[in-house]
């Protein structure tokens, strides 16, 4: 019944305006080598990341600079802002959603010091990841110049 | 039911590269697992859920297992956290 009528694909929407590019492009390894999980990875024009999926807003980090989020198809994504952000304690970030809120395509999650990021974390580049890819078929990434709410990934699921 | 106390030693604490690693031997036992931290529990096979839980040095965090190879499970993530170098 519920196979019947759940979506099957799933678009990944740009979070924010920049250029995409691949995940091997990022100047850490725990992403270049997809540790993490799969996906695609976003060189920011702008400080503000809306909502790429609709669904529930599953961790907040403390420190403000990474967030995770549920389809309802049990897709879980994590955006990531920057590498090495961590060390910036949650300075310069401000999130905008809770834990267990439902969120839309385009709704504001998080902005952030684009500028700070620049001068005290290691690349401002924002990898955005599927960390349960087991429940992926197939993904194909459109690497452009991307603006917020340009469809980048399309996501066949088993 | 198993449940044991670890102190964090590593500089870096349990984000992206630490945590991966600790997911992935999590992944290896039947046990659900589950690290806990100020009373907030975390799914020990979760990455999402490992690097949200924020763990830094010096930080004492709780294994907690439960199922068939919970001994197992608890040993031997213990020793994976305490022989964290970076």
């Amino acid at each position: 019944m519920f196979g019947l009528f759940s979506k099957r694909q799933i678009e990944i929407k740009s979070p924010i305006k920049g250029k995409v590019i691949d995940l091997s492009q990022v100047p850490d390894e725990v992403f270049s080598s997809k540790m993490v999980g799969d996906g695609f990875a976003i060189d920011p024009k702008d400080n503000t990341i809306y909502s790429p999926v609709e669904g529930e807003i599953i961790q907040v980090f403390p420190t403000g600079h990474a967030i995770g989020i549920k389809t309802k198809e049990g897709l879980e994504i994590l955006i990531h802002i920057g590498i090495d952000t961590v060390e910036l304690k949650g300075k310069g970030f401000v999130t905008f959603v809770n834990e267990g809120d439902y969120v839309w395509i385009g709704d504001k999650l998080i902005t952030f010091d684009l500028e700070l990021i620049k001068n005290k974390a290691k690349s401002t580049i924002i990898p955005v990841l599927i960390t349960n890819m087991e429940k992926v078929k197939e993904m194909n990434v459109n690497f452009i110049d991307a603006e917020e709410g340009d469809v980048i990934a399309n996501v066949r699921l088993k | 039911m198993k449940e044991i106390l670890v102190k964090i030693n590593n500089p870096t604490g349990l984000h992206a590269r630490p945590a991966s690693i600790l997911v992935k031997e999590a992944m290896k036992f039947k046990s659900n697992i589950y690290l806990i931290k100020n009373n907030k529990e975390y799914n020990a096979k979760s990455i999402m859920n490992v690097m949200a839980m924020g763990a830094a040095m010096g930080d004492e965090i709780r294994i907690k297992a439960e199922g068939e190879d919970e001994k197992e499970a608890i040993n031997s993530l213990q020793k994976l956290l305490e022989d964290l170098k970076d």
